[in-house]
C-alpha cells in the first residue's frame, strides 16, 4: 500500500486520493445431508484506489482496483488513466473526510478460535437440531470470514477495522412417503452461541414440518398479516433508503423532511434510527467506505421524516453540516402491540415468503407466502399456497409494532409488525 | 484487446502447481481469472467513468478420490511446494469430520488444449466517447418532458480472460459483453422509473439501440404514471420475451440445477421423463445455446459449453450440472459449473435459458384473450425447486379487453403459483424470439452470476396480485 501512496503523491495531476484495502480470509464447509462434500479456504485481498482531480471549478473522480498481480509500472499506468478519466467528470466539489486514525475490531467471541474447530462446532450445533422423525437437513453451508478493511486518504484518514462473521445456509427438510418439503434459511452472526444456533435451526425444523402439514386456506380473504423481522427489515429499508442523501440529490426521493409517512395514522408511529453498530450484526461498522466515522441519526421520528443520512459527498451537496456517513444498520423503536392484543383478532403470521415486494413509487406491498400461521381467533393452523397484496400507504397508516425487539441481520427492532386488512388470494 | 497477458504468463506456474499438488491429490486443476470492467454513467447532476468490480486471481480445485477441496488465492508465483503445503494445510478438517467425507467418483481429465477468442469492438470507443454518449442521452431524456426529474444513462463493458489448467487440459478463453441502460425518473402526481436495458458484445449496437430508445422510455414513463394496482385474481396473460425468460429461469431453470438433485433439493430429480409443461413447450439452457451474456466457451470447471434441452414437448428430459454434481450423480457434466468469482465455489448454474418459439402470431394470441393482461419487463423472481412454488414480478402490465390491448397500465404485477399449473396452462406460443442478456442470478440470496433468458411470447393462465 505504501508503494501505491507514493505513486499517487508523485502524480501532479492527482488533487486527492483514497485507498481502500480489503483482505478476507475464509474457511468454508459444504455438507450434502450429513456428509462433507467440499472444504474450501480462501486468502485474498484487493485494493481500490480513487483518484480525485480538481479542474474547471469542479471535482472529478475515478476508481480502479489494484490486484496483487500488478507491478509498479501497472499501477502507475492505472493512476494516469484514472486521472485522465477524472478530468472527464465534472461533479460539484466536495471535501474528503478529514484526518482521523482508528484501529478496531468489532465485538466477537470468535477472534481467537481455530477456524477448523469452530466450523466443526458450528456443524455440530446445526445438526443437534436434526432430531425429529421425518426431518432432515439436506444441505448445510458454513462460511467463516475474517475481513480486514483499511481506508486511507490524502486528508489524513487511516482507519482499520476487523470483522469476524459467520454465515450458515441450512436447508431444513421434512419428508414422508407422499411428499418432501423444505424451507430456505440463512443465519448470520458475529459471536457464536451453540445453544442459540441449535434453537434457531430447531425452530426451522418445526416450521418445515408445519409446511408439510400446511393447506391452502379459503381465499380470497381480507385479514391482518404479521411480518417477522426479516420482512420488516425489508419494508423499512425501502422507507429508509428514500431518506438517503444520494437518493435526494438525484431527485429520486418521494419524501421531504417533515413529511408524514403515516398519514391518518391509526396504529403505532415509526421511529427509525440509522446506526453504525447493532451488536450481533455483521453489517456493523465504525466507518464507511470513505473512512468517515459513522454517527447514528434518527431519520424517522414518530412517523415523520426527521433527517436524512448517507455518505459525506452527498451530504455536503445537500448542505448538511455534519454528514452521518453511510450507515448500514437500522434500529426501530418498539410499539404497543402485546401478545394478548394480537390474539384478540384473527391474523396470518408469515413464516416464510418468496421475497417481500415493496414498491414505494407504486404504493404496493405484497408477495407469495410459502408458509404462514393462520390464527382464527381460537386455534392456529399452518397455511401455504397464498399471495398477499395491499397498498403500502394503508399499511403504514395502520401498522402495529410489537412491544418486544430482537436483532435480525442489520435490524434491531420489533419482532412483529402487523399490517391491517391485507388481501389474500 | 486480447487475452490477459498476465494469465498468459502464468501457464507454466499453473502447470507446476498442478504437478506438485498431484503428488497428494488424485485430481487437481487451477482456474485463473482476469475480468476487467468499466462503468460510465451520467445523470442530470453528476457523472462517473471508472473501473467496475472485476477480479484477478486463482482457484485451485482438488479431489482426493472422495471429497472436493478448493483454495482461492491472488497469486501463484513462487515456490510451488511451499504453496502446495499452504494449500493442503488450509483445507484440512477438524478430526471430527474426517469420517464424514462423501465418496464421489473420480473426475475425468480428458486431454484438450485450445484457446478460444471472441473479439469485441470495445477498444474502438474511448472513455470520452462513452461518457459523452451517457451525457447526451441523459440530457435528451431530461429535455424531453419537464416532468422528468432526472434521467440516468449508463454503459458497462467488461472483458473476461480465463485460464484453466489440469494435468491433461489447458484451455483459455477471452470474450466480452456490455450492458447499457436508460432510466427516466418521471413525476406527474406519482413518481415512476421507466427503464430500457440493452446487452450485446457490440458496443456499436448498444449505442445505436440506446439512442433509438429515448422516445420509448419517455412514452413508457407517461403511461406508467397512469398505472393502477392490479385487482388480485387469476387471469389469462400474454408475456413479453423478458417475462417468458423469467418464467423459464425461475420455473425450470433453478429446478434442474443438478447440485440440488445431489442434495435432494429439487423435485425435478424425480420427474425426469414426465410431463411438467404443456406439450407445445420446449426449453433449453446452455452457454452454446444462444449468443448472449452467458455465452462462454468453457465453464469454471473446464467443461466445454453445451446446449442442453431441458423440456422436450412438455416432458422434462435433462438437467444442468457442474462437474462435482455430475461426479456424484454418475452423469456427464453439462458445462454449467459457474462461480460468482474466483473466491467462490462453483455450483450448477444457468447460462442462457429460454423457451423455444412456436407457431402462433402475437396478434392472434392477444386477440384470443377476453380479459387479461400482457406482462412486460422483469423486475425480479424467486425459485423454489423443492416445492415448485414460483414468484415472478413484472415491471408492468397492459390490460387486454375483448382481444385488444387497452391503454390501462398496471404496476407492479406479481405473478405466483405452482410451477406445473403455470407451465401446463401454456396454450399458445408465438413465432417470435428474443434472448435478453442483462440479467443477474443468485442462488438463494448469494452467488451472483450473469445470465440471459427469454424466448417467444407465451399465453398462459396465472394468479396475479
Amino acid at each position: 500500500m505504501n508503494d501505491i501512496i507514493e505513486l499517487l503523491k508523485a502524480d501532479p495531476s492527482v488533487s486527492a486520493w483514497r485507498v481502500t484495502e480489503k483482505a478476507t480470509v475464509s474457511y468454508e464447509l459444504f455438507f450434502v445431508h450429513r456428509d462433507l462434500e467440499t472444504v474450501r479456504a480462501t486468502d485474498t485481498a484487493e485494493t481500490q484506489v480513487t483518484v480525485y482531480v480538481d479542474h474547471d471549478g469542479k471535482r472529478g473522480d475515478s476508481t480502479f482496483t489494484v490486484y496483487r498481480s500488478m507491478n509498479e509500472a501497472d499501477i502507475a499506468a492505472k493512476i494516469e488513466n484514472a486521472a485522465a478519466r477524472a478530468k472527464l467528470v465534472f461533479n460539484e466539489p466536495y471535501e474528503l473526510p478529514g484526518a482521523g486514525t482508528l484501529e478496531a475490531a468489532l465485538p466477537t467471541n470468535m477472534a481467537d478460535a481455530d477456524p477448523k474447530r469452530l466450523a466443526a462446532d458450528i456443524a455440530d450445533a446445526v445438526y443437534a437440531a436434526d432430531d425429529q422423525p421425518g426431518g432432515s437437513i439436506n444441505a448445510l453451508e458454513i462460511f467463516l470470514y475474517r475481513d480486514t478493511v483499511r481506508v486511507l486518504n490524502s486528508s489524513g484518514v487511516d482507519k482499520t477495522q476487523t470483522t469476524h462473521r459467520v454465515m450458515i445456509e441450512a436447508i431444513p427438510t421434512f419428508t414422508d412417503d407422499k411428499e418432501s418439503v423444505e424451507l430456505y434459511e440463512d443465519h448470520r452472526f458475529t459471536s457464536f452461541d451453540p445453544a442459540k444456533v441449535t434453537a434457531e435451526i430447531a425452530e426451522k425444523m418445526r416450521e418445515v414440518r408445519d409446511r408439510h402439514e400446511a393447506k391452502k386456506p379459503q381465499t380470497p380473504m381480507k385479514i391482518n398479516v404479521v411480518l417477522r423481522p426479516k420482512e420488516t427489515q425489508r419494508l423499512l429499508a425501502d422507507l429508509a433508503r428514500d431518506l438517503n442523501y444520494g437518493v435526494a440529490y438525484s431527485h429520486a426521493n418521494l419524501h421531504e423532511i417533515g413529511d408524514d409517512l403515516q398519514k391518518d395514522c391509526t396504529g403505532d408511529r415509526i421511529t427509525l434510527t440509522m446506526r453504525g453498530i447493532v451488536e450481533g450484526s455483521e453489517r456493523s461498522a465504525y466507518f464507511d467506505d470513505d473512512g468517515m466515522t459513522l454517527t447514528d441519526i434518527c431519520i424517522i421520528k414518530d412517523g415523520k421524516a426527521a433527517a436524512r443520512y448517507g455518505s459525506s459527498r452527498f451530504g455536503q451537496y445537500l448542505g448538511i453540516e455534519k454528514p452521518s456517513g453511510d450507515l448500514r444498520c437500522t434500529e426501530v423503536a418498539p410499539g404497543t402491540l402485546s401478545e394478548t392484543e394480537l390474539a384478540s383478532a384473527p391474523y396470518l403470521e408469515c413464516a416464510s415468503m418468496s421475497g417481500l415486494q415493496v414498491d414505494l413509487y407504486n404504493d404496493y406491498i405484497g408477495g407469495e407466502i410459502r408458509l404462514a400461521y393462520y390464527y382464527d381467533g381460537e386455534k392456529t393452523v399452518p397455511v401455504t399456497g397464498i399471495t398477499m397484496s395491499g397498498r403500502l400507504s394503508a399499511v403504514l397508516s395502520g401498522l402495529r409494532l410489537s412491544e418486544t425487539a430482537e436483532v435480525s441481520g442489520a435490524y434491531l427492532g420489533p419482532v412483529k409488525l402487523l399490517m391491517p386488512d391485507m388481501e389474500i388470494l | 484487446m486480447a487475452f490477459s497477458s498476465y494469465l498468459d504468463g502464468k501457464r507454466r506456474d499453473c502447470a507446476e502447481l498442478v504437478a506438485e499438488l498431484r503428488k497428494r491429490f488424485s485430481y487437481v486443476s487451477v482456474l485463473g481469472t482476469d475480468v476487467r470492467a468499466a462503468a460510465y454513467r451520467a445523470d442530470r447532476m453528476s457523472s462517473a467513468a471508472q473501473d467496475a468490480p472485476g477480479e484477478c486471481g486463482f482457484v485451485v480445485k482438488m479431489h482426493d478420490g472422495r471429497s472436493f477441496f478448493e483454495y482461492s488465492l491472488d497469486d501463484i508465483s513462487g515456490d510451488k511446494k511451499e504453496i502446495a503445503d499452504r494449500i493442503a494445510s488450509a483445507v484440512e478438517t477438524d478430526p471430527r469430520l474426517r469420517g464424514r467425507m462423501i465418496s464421489a467418483g473420480v473426475l475425468k481429465d480428458e486431454p484438450l488444449k485450445e484457446d478460444f477468442v471472441r473479439e469485441t469492438d470495445f477498444d474502438s470507443f474511448s472513455d470520452a466517447q462513452l461518457l459523452g454518449i451517457c451525457r447526451e442521452l441523459s440530457a435528451e431524456l431530461c429535455a424531453a418532458d419537464e416532468k422528468v426529474r432526472n434521467a440516468i444513462c449508463g454503459i458497462q463493458p467488461y472483458v473476461v480472460s480465463k485460464l484453466f489448467v489440469s494435468e491433461n487440459r489447458e484451455l483459455s478463453q477471452f470474450y466480452g459483453w456490455a450492458n447499457g441502460f436508460l432510466v427516466a425518473l418521471y413525476q406527474d402526481g406519482k413518481m415512476v422509473a421507466a427503464r430500457q436495458i440493452e446487452g450485446s458484445d457490440s458496443m456499436k449496437e448498444i449505442i445505436r439501440n440506446l439512442r433509438g430508445s429515448t422516445g420509448k422510455v419517455i412514452d413508457l414513463a407517461r403511461h406508467l404514471v397512469t398505472a393502477k394496482p392490479i385487482e388480485p385474481g387469476v387471469y389469462d396473460i400474454i408475456t413479453d420475451s423478458s417475462i417468458t425468460g423469467l418464467i423459464a429461469h425461475e420455473a425450470f431453470g433453478h429446478g434442474v440445477e443438478m447440485d440440488q438433485f445431489v442434495k435432494d433439493r429439487a423435485l425435478g430429480k424425480n420427474c425426469m421423463g414426465q410431463y411438467v409443461a404443456s406439450p407445445i413447450t420446449n426449453m433449453h439452457d446452455g452457454a452454446a445455446a444462444a449468443h448472449s451474456v452467458a455465452s462462454y466457451f468453457f465453464d469454471d470447471d473446464g467443461v466445454l459449453a453445451h446446449d442442453t434441452q431441458i423440456i422436450k414437448d412438455g416432458i422434462l428430459v435433462a438437467g444442468l450440472s457442474d462437474r462435482d454434481s455430475a461426479a456424484q450423480l454418475g452423469t456427464e457434466p453439462t458445462g454449467n459449473g459457474r462461480r460468482d468469482n474466483y473466491r467462490r465455489k462453483a455450483y450448477s448454474r444457468m447460462t442462457n435459458t429460454f423457451f423455444c418459439p412456436g407457431t402462433d402470431k402475437l396478434e392472434d394470441m392477444i386477440a384470443s384473450v377476453k380479459h387479461g393482461y400482457m406482462l412486460f419487463e422483469t423486475n425480479n423472481g424467486m425459485e423454489d425447486p423443492k416445492n415448485w412454488q414460483i414468484q415472478c414480478t413484472a415491471e408492468y402490465g397492459i390490460e387486454i379487453v375483448d382481444g385488444k390491448l387497452t391503454d390501462n397500465y398496471v404496476s407492479p404485477v406479481v405473478m405466483s403459483g405452482y410451477v406445473p399449473d403455470l407451465l401446463k396452462s401454456i396454450s399458445m406460443i408465438s413465432d417470435g424470439f428474443e434472448v435478453i442478456g442483462a440479467g443477474m442470478c443468485g442462488k438463494g440470496y448469494k452467488e451472483w452470476v450473469r445470465v440471459s433468458d427469454g424466448g417467444p411470447n407465451l399465453k398462459a393462465r396465472v394468479k396475479l396480485g
